[in-house]
């Protein structure tokens, strides 16, 4: 008996695994998500880079939270969750801009990725949105695979346990199972949320999308962002909407910036304020987008703005 | 040669079909083709000459039907048996399902031969005076109908299904093929009856269709009387019969193989196949002259009959209350943009289906008894399946006749077909206290503003009728935005806060 060794699990190895694990997860929720060594080596959770080219704006903002090589691995499968919602121009601003999709794409292949996937749920015909914004050819053109969510197949259906009211949800699979997560979100007005920010953005991984304004999309644009927290924020804010958003065309400005974050509160955060809220007629402060209230009270990531080291790359 | 022509045949009828089928798959987004994807419909002469008729002025899209017609003029009716995709089916089904059947003794069929130009002058006049019966029988508007809303759902159907499996071959690459997305359409089981009926119909006789209903045939038969080609017999025919039983249309009359009944040859050849080799055929100087046992008894009753029949029944769809004519006009009807006026378009659009295939959306449905009794199977837009694209334009660059005209973007995204109104108490927004506004977040055209309660309402004079508002409404069952139809479609003043492409 003892010569045959036992291939699978024996018990001895499992409760040293499973205690392992325990303080693994344990100590997982105290510690920093990336460990000490790796943190060490950025100097800011939320980089902001101003003026220059889509890459070099990247570039700048990537730099403070330690490049690509920290967030993506050799071989690693990255999904990027861009907007590509609606059948507009780039010019437009209601869909990401493709020289900056492009620029993230290349890097993330820089970084040693196996595949790039560019994801987004549209709401126009997919057909229409993948040409006009660009940003097909432009992912594609830098490798990517630029795919849409229209087939109910590449869906999963999951409980969402730290939901409030989403308690389960039809999402993207691969979003849940790459290796690497990129919210690439593009500010804009929204009338009925006030604001179209980076947890907003994760609308687009759910199937039914519509019917999430029934039961209280405020929260549910919280309850979804418990799901999967982005490894990654890109905030494109290199031409914002500033009305008739979410789907233009309106009136745009170009504020020229690009903000990468690990945090995707304080990215939420920090964009609102390029807005003009209606009532107050200054800029938005983050308590006064609720779905960044909610996602705060839900400990998702930091809305008070002096508490994010935070670093700005002036060109 | 004679021994390859029946396999030639063969083989060009079914490139002629894989063509067809090739032309619908590529009637699709993004409608770069360079031939024309609705070229059969194009080459037809008989849709070219009644929808001519019907619209009052000439189609220019459809003039290269009326070289088809002229070749056949000359040298005889080709089209049938070599080319016509329909044909091709029959024949192919014929073959399949009624082999058995073969050795059939060819009765005299002299009153069914008639049928099929009663059919003609009965369709004729119905048509052109409100009851759009011909393009129902015309088989080339038949035969693309069929696929579209027959055969091609359960194919994606099919596909989808089998996706997983695809995909399990390309374990690096685990989205490399995307779903299609399932087109549905309501009419399809009352299609497919039709279509399974018409090879039914192949039990009884051979091309069945063909020889004694299809209107297109007998257009063609009529030009092709002059033909130059024809078949001659010598005197080593030895009446053994093979050639009467072997006609697919049954051309040559049983007592008398020497002769044949010009205008009913399809040209097909297989008459050749002659044991002693007495069949030919050869350039012959043209003659209107037939021996007249071998034509068609088309008696001056019979034709005034049928003729008869045909205005009357167009009568009583007329007089009917389902039809629009009579003022009660359906306010769920919303036509394509682009489309004729009604009553014109209901005349000229043949219900062949290339706009459902193409609609990138899905949004066109064939009506049935929506259009009233004379618009059968024509098309309109359902937006609660689909939404109509805004930058799209595709059904008018496929509708062969033009009762879509083919407009451009920039006029499509100005044209109203219809008007959005919101039913309150169902809309979430006005009937609880929850924010929804989906319908102000989809419109194109900023036709949907949002009060100080961001409760949606509508700016009629911005709205297209567009129906994306309908569709996406995440109200169960009937959405609580419901389009109607603006009677004709008018056009909109362009603004730069709305339907100006380029924003302001």
């Amino acid at each position: 008996m003892k010569g045959i060794k036992n291939k699978g699990l024996d018990r001895r190895t499992f409760i040293k695994g499973a205690t392992g694990l325990t303080f693994a997860s344990i100590l997982g929720e105290s510690l920093p998500p990336y460990g000490t060594l790796v943190h060490a080596s950025s100097e800011a959770d939320l980089a902001i880079a101003k003026g220059g080219s889509p890459a070099q704006l990247l570039e700048g903002a990537m730099a403070p939270l330690g490049g690509m090589g920290r967030f993506v691995k050799k071989g690693q499968r990255v999904v990027i969750k861009a907007n590509i919602a609606w059948a507009r121009t780039p010019d437009q601003a209601c869909t990401n801009n493709p020289d900056l999709l492009f620029a993230l794409v290349k890097m993330c292949y820089e970084a040693g990725a196996k595949k790039v996937a560019v994801w987004d749920h549209t709401c126009d015909n997919y057909q229409f949105c993948f040409t006009r914004s660009g940003l097909k050819e432009a992912g594609q053109k830098a490798g990517a695979d630029v795919l849409s969510g229209h087939g109910r197949n590449v869906y999963k259906r999951v409980e969402i346990p730290r939901a409030k009211k989403l308690k389960t949800a039809e999402v993207l699979r691969d979003v849940l199972e790459a290796d690497v997560f990129i919210n690439f979100p593009i500010p804009k007005q929204h009338f009925a949320t006030e604001l179209t920010l980076g947890m907003k953005n994760l609308i687009g991984i759910v199937w039914d999308m519509e019917q999430l304004h029934k039961i209280d999309l405020h929260q549910c644009i919280a309850d979804i962002n418990t799901l999967r927290k982005p490894d990654l924020v890109v905030v494109d804010a290199i031409r914002i909407l500033t009305t008739n958003g979410p789907k233009g065309p309106g009136k745009t400005e170009d504020r020229g910036e690009v903000i990468c974050s690990t945090d995707i509160v304080a990215a939420d955060a920090y964009s609102a304020s390029f807005f003009k809220n209606p009532r107050t007629g200054k800029p938005f402060r983050p308590e006064e987008v609720r779905f960044v209230k909610h996602a705060y009270d839900l400990g998702l990531g930091q809305i008070d703005l002096s508490k994010v080291r935070m670093k700005v790359n002036a060109a | 040669m004679k021994k390859f022509l029946p396999f030639l045949r063969r083989g060009v009828q079914g490139l002629s079909f894989a063509f067809l089928l090739y032309l619908v798959l590529r009637t699709a987004f993004p409608l770069e083709s360079s031939i024309p994807v609705d070229l059969y419909l194009r080459l037809d002469p008989f849709i070219a000459t009644i929808s001519a008729l019907a619209k009052k002025e000439m189609i220019l899209r459809m003039l290269p039907a009326f070289g088809v017609l002229l070749a056949v003029i000359v040298f005889g009716n080709f089209f049938c048996g070599w080319f016509c995709p329909m044909g091709a089916s029959l024949d192919f089904f014929d073959r399949l399902l009624f082999r058995n059947r073969r050795g059939e003794k060819p009765s005299d069929d002299a009153s069914l031969r008639r049928l099929r130009y009663g059919v003609f002058l009965f369709s004729l006049v119905a048509g052109l005076m409100a009851f759009q019966v011909m393009y129902l029988l015309d088989p080339i508007s038949l035969i693309t109908r069929t696929l579209v809303i027959v055969f091609y759902p359960p194919s994606v159907f099919i596909y989808n299904a089998l996706l997983p499996e695809i995909q399990k071959l390309f374990p690096e690459a685990p989205y490399f093929l995307s779903t299609l997305r399932q087109p549905l359409f309501k009419v399809n089981l009352l299609i497919f009856l039709f279509f399974v009926a018409i090879l039914a119909l192949g039990f009884l006789r051979k091309r069945f269709w063909c020889r004694y209903l299809c209107p297109l045939g007998t257009l063609l038969s009529i030009a092709s009387r002059l033909r130059i080609v024809r078949r001659s017999v010598t005197a080593e025919c030895t009446h053994c019969g093979k050639c009467v039983r072997d006609c697919p249309v049954g051309a040559i009359p049983e007592k008398r193989p020497e002769h044949y009944r010009r205008q009913d040859c399809i040209q097909c050849f297989t008459c050749l196949a002659c044991p002693p080799k007495a069949v030919s055929f050869a350039l012959k100087r043209p003659t209107w002259k037939g021996s007249p046992e071998l034509g068609v008894d088309l008696s001056r009753r019979y034709v005034l009959g049928s003729l008869c029949l045909g205005g009357f029944s167009a009568l009583m769809i007329k007089t009917n209350p389902l039809q629009t004519e009579s003022g009660m006009r359906n306010n769920r009807l919303i036509r394509p943009p682009g489309a004729l006026p009604e009553e014109a378009f209901v005349s000229v659009c043949t219900g062949c289906g290339e706009c459902l295939k193409v609609c990138p959306n899905n949004a066109l449905q064939s009506t049935l008894l929506e259009a009233g009794l004379a618009g059968l199977y024509t098309p309109r837009l359902v937006p609660r399946i689909g939404y109509c694209e805004e930058f799209c334009n595709f059904c008018g660059r496929v509708c062969p006749t033009e009762a879509i005209r083919p407009i451009t973007i920039e006029e499509k995204r100005l044209l109203q077909m219809g008007v959005a109104h919101i039913n309150k108490t169902r809309c979430i927004a006005w009937d609880t206290d929850k924010i929804c506004l989906v319908c102000n977040e989809q419109c194109s055209y900023h036709a949907i503003v949002g009060d100080e309660k961001k409760r949606p309402i509508v700016k009629e004079d911005r709205c297209t009728g567009c129906g994306i508002c309908e569709n996406k409404c995440p109200v169960e069952g009937e959405a609580a935005i419901v389009v109607y139809s603006s009677g004709i479609q008018k056009k909109l003043k362009p603004e730069p806060e709305n339907n100006n492409p380029s924003g302001s």
